[in-house]
């Protein structure tokens, strides 16, 4: 009985790891669509079995809009899920959803650098500033800057 | 030393069977012998075909990131070798009765180092395959993974988890007394609860509505539960049901006490003839050592029987405990009774304190006259307690009863006694159906460990080999 | 009172307060022997002496062995995003001495009690941590003489470190081949100007990838500009932003 065992165990084994093997490397979504977000980490961006939470019928060329939530992913900090929402065909707005609780490591994750309009930073343009940070500019291309001009106005 | 015979018939005393049945009862324990087997090892392949399942399998795509799924997956499949381990330490009945609690204690111990290892390759790989990904050298990522949450407790939990292995291996725990040892091996539990926050927080196993999830869950709330129900629930509810107590000591032999025991519905603990309880005493000397003895009779409703010898300061204790000293019991464990039988003929061989679960055996088994050969074996006229009570059984029931006293022979490996080894005594000739009979052997571990040798050496299948070794 | 002077290739913006400008000589001296050391353009410098062979890498002082040292570390740290090392094999390590020599000028003007100054060189300022905040604007990579946004540095960000394609070069050197960089400008603040300079550097050189990582492991804010002149920034970035509450 104890040759029954040992094939036994062999096989059972063999067909558990399979079956996990195949369904780890079978990428779809409720969707139907994968999407690739960028999203920080060690995993680049896996989309495994997500949910939706507004349905809609997957457009041909990319995310149709509404709110996607993803796989959560393990990362070296902890889990880490992510829900998009799409507007207009980009990316409107993301919201981090599972982090690990807040300490110097995990503020670091939620330090996702998000698509901004112009129209956000437009209005902190100030007359007060200092300094005027930009790239390296030639002693050429200093004299036109709005640097120059500061400079010679608080001499 | 008047002793009293207990042959009442009883309601639960079994009929013999037809040998089909035995065969059948056999081949059931066995498939489900295998079952369990099956069961341990596809356990650790779920835990990493889970993690391969929710998004792992992709994870191989550099040196770095494939260090780092191995880290997770030997990480997986050690926390799940741990908790299997708990499961066969619960003492759970079912498990008992299919391989026996010895073995399973065995299976436990095997997996031991194993778990370990894994446990160890799991930190090692994984401060690696992050340092890899991060750029910076292995060492130098130990310190950013102490300051995530969780994770210092989880180097604590394998530290602990250290200790309890090393004091495990037999050369270490030599030094150790059994209390002291046992102890030690207690902080297991604390270092699974201590790896458990990280296994959640940074570990991502139980994210909501995956199927990893439940098995996890699943997986700590059989172990967990296991050692709950079996380890102290049930025992505590045993124990306040029966209310057993000392009725009365005495001593039957030099360095042998009976201990008679007064009860309630002691029918109710199921104990089958030749299974063994753990037994606790409690007065200030006692209460902290627990000890495995088997019953040396039947138990009626009222009334139970243990006998013991003193092998050592533990058992010289108990053989002083006072009257009315209140006793608690887990059990009954053992296959060393009628659960494990498979042929139709039965051959006994106890010597010395063997002849305790030997007595209850013969007393509750099941077999037609003619069918059960018994030998009895002790080196001296002391040894020989207990004796005129498994004869009267033996002429109750039709069953043959020898007795062999003396010394081993000086030279040889010869189990029995030298005058009877020159007589020209063999198992065969005492014993002339052991092809189909159950054989049950019991007594110091030296002398049965060339008993069953020779048992083996007749062809006799190891299915059919009950051993029960007594001066662990 | 601001003070420019002219120095490795481009101008420095130094705003020092009343009665201080006497450091001005000192900071002046440390940049001329950072530029006499690593300058490519000057061939007696020690680095340019060393892509043309004239002197051993080992050979070299212990500044140049340390900052190249230094570089290294970085290069490691962004997966070689950073790197002083050219495709053709020269070691430039133009991306990380002129933060340096911010740097220095910086611990210069703490140790002799200065107590609120702002060292700009060519775009990338250090501000003092003491005194009060300091805003300072970005520019806008699409017109010289308007600003993208201004931030205030204080606390924990006190360096902004901007590096733009047109800097670096437009195109990167990427998998054997060239193609052009995802983001025309990165600002990056940070608690000191080498990390941010670097980190800087090595978004522009690496995408989107790069920034996603950058973000995920420094405790640094970004804004970013794109070919296409839309913009990502960080919490921490949209958070520092002034507004325009005063006249």
């Amino acid at each position: 009985m104890r040759t029954r065992a040992i094939l036994g165990s062999i096989l059972a084994s063999a067909s558990v790891l399979i079956v996990g093997y195949q369904a780890g490397t079978a990428v779809t979504t409720s969707n139907g669509s994968s999407i690739s977000l960028p999203i920080g980490g060690t995993t680049a961006g896996s989309s495994g079995s997500g949910s939706s939470t507004s349905a809609a019928a997957p457009a041909a060329t990319g995310p149709s809009d509404g709110t996607y939530t993803g796989a959560s992913v393990n990362t070296r900090f902890g889990a880490v899920q992510v829900q998009v929402t799409i507007a207009g065909g980009s990316i409107s707005k993301l919201d981090a959803l599972h982090l690990t609780n807040a300490d110097g490591r995990s503020v670091q994750i939620s330090n996702y650098a998000a698509p901004i309009l112009r129209s956000e930073v437009l209005n902190s343009q100030s007359t007060r500033v200092s300094n005027v940070g930009g790239a390296t500019y030639t002693t050429q291309a200093y004299l036109t800057s709005v640097q120059s001009a500061l400079d010679q106005a608080g001499a | 030393m008047t002793t009293q015979v207990r042959t009442r018939a009883t309601n639960s005393h079994p009929q013999p069977a037809a040998t089909n049945d035995y065969r059948r009862g056999y081949s059931r324990r066995a498939r489900r012998s295998d079952l369990f087997v099956m069961m341990l090892w596809a356990s650790g392949a779920a835990a990493a075909a889970l993690f391969l399942a929710s998004g792992g399998a992709a994870q191989f795509g550099s040196i770095a990131e494939t260090l780092t799924s191995i880290g997770i997956i030997t990480g997986l499949v050690g926390t799940d070798f741990i908790l299997v381990m708990l499961v066969l330490a619960a003492r759970i009945p079912l498990i008992d009765r299919t391989i026996g609690h010895d073995r399973a204690i065995a299976v436990h111990r095997s997996l031991g180092k194993p778990a370990l290892y894994l446990l160890l390759a799991h930190g090692v790989m994984l401060l690696v395959g992050y340092g890899l990904s991060s750029g910076i050298n292995p060492i130098a990522e130990i310190g950013p993974m102490l300051a995530l949450p969780d994770m210092p407790l989880a180097f604590i939990g394998l530290g602990l988890l250290i200790a309890v292995v090393v004091t495990s291996v037999v050369a270490v725990r030599r030094h150790f007394s059994y209390e002291g040892w046992h102890l030690v091996h207690l902080l297991s539990y604390v270092s699974v609860a201590f790896a458990l926050p990280h296994q959640l927080s940074v570990g991502g196993v139980l994210a909501d509505g995956t199927v990893q999830r439940i098995y996890w869950i699943a997986l700590y709330v059989l172990a967990l539960g296991s050692i709950i129900t079996f380890r102290f629930a049930e025992p505590l509810v045993s124990s306040l049901r029966h209310r057993l107590r000392v009725a009365a000591v005495t001593e039957i032999a030099p360095g042998v006490t009976t201990i008679q025991l007064d009860g309630h519905a002691l029918r109710g603990l199921g104990a089958s003839g030749g299974q063994f309880f753990i037994w606790r005493f409690w007065t200030p000397q006692t209460w902290w050592h627990s000890h495995p003895i088997s019953l040396s009779a039947m138990p009626t409703e009222s009334t139970a029987r243990i006998t013991i010898r003193e092998l050592g300061a533990g058992s010289a204790r108990l053989s002083a405990v006072p009257v009315g000293t209140r006793v608690s019991i887990e059990g009954p464990y053992g296959l060393f009774s009628e659960a494990a039988r498979t042929s139709p003929k039965l051959a006994i061989i106890a010597a010395g304190i063997g002849v305790t679960p030997v007595r209850a055996l013969l007393e509750h088994a099941a077999f037609a006259p003619g069918e059960a050969t018994v030998l009895l074996r002790a080196s001296t006229p002391e040894e020989t307690y207990h004796w005129d009570e498994i004869r009267a059984i033996a002429e109750a029931k039709g069953a043959a009863c020898y007795s062999m006293i003396g010394h081993r022979p000086r030279r040889g490996d010869s189990w029995m006694a030298a005058s009877d080894v020159a007589r020209g005594v063999t198992l065969e000739t005492a014993f002339p159906d052991l092809a189909d009979s159950d054989v049950y052997l019991c007594g110091p571990t030296a002398w049965l460990d060339l008993v069953e040798a020779e048992v083996r050496a007749t062809g006799v299948r190891p299915e059919q080999i009950h051993a029960e070794r007594f001066d662990w | 009172m601001r003070h420019t002077l002219e120095t490795m290739g481009t101008v420095a913006s130094i705003e020092l307060p009343e009665g201080w400008s006497s450091e001005l000589g000192a900071i002046a001296a440390i940049f001329e022997e950072i530029e006499q050391r690593f300058s490519l353009y000057r061939p007696d410098s020690e680095l340019s002496r060393i892509a043309c062979g004239e002197l051993a890498l080992a050979g070299a002082s212990i500044e140049l062995l340390a900052s190249y040292s230094r570089a290294l570390e970085w290069r490691s740290t962004t997966s070689g995003f950073f790197s002083p090392h050219r495709p053709d094999g020269v070691i430039d390590l133009n991306g990380i001495v002129k933060a340096e020599a911010i740097e220095r000028a910086g611990a210069h003007l703490q140790a002799v009690g200065c107590p609120s100054w702002s060292v700009n060189v060519g775009g990338d300022i250090l501000v003092s941590p003491t005194g009060e905040a300091q805003l300072v604007g970005i520019a806008d990579p699409v017109d010289s003489s308007a600003l993208l946004c201004s931030i205030t540095l204080s606390g924990s960000r006190l360096a902004l470190a901007t590096s733009g394609s047109a800097q670096r070069g437009d195109h990167i050197w990427r998998g054997g081949s060239t193609e052009l960089t995802h983001f025309v400008q990165v600002s990056v603040a940070a608690a000191d100007i080498v990390t941010a300079d670097v980190l800087a550097t090595a978004i522009v050189a690496g995408g989107p990838e790069a920034l996603d990582d950058v973000t995920g492991r420094w405790d640094v804010d970004v804004i970013t500009v794109d070919r296409s002149g839309a913009l990502r920034a960080s919490p921490g970035l949209l958070r520092s932003l002034v507004t325009n509450a005063a006249a």
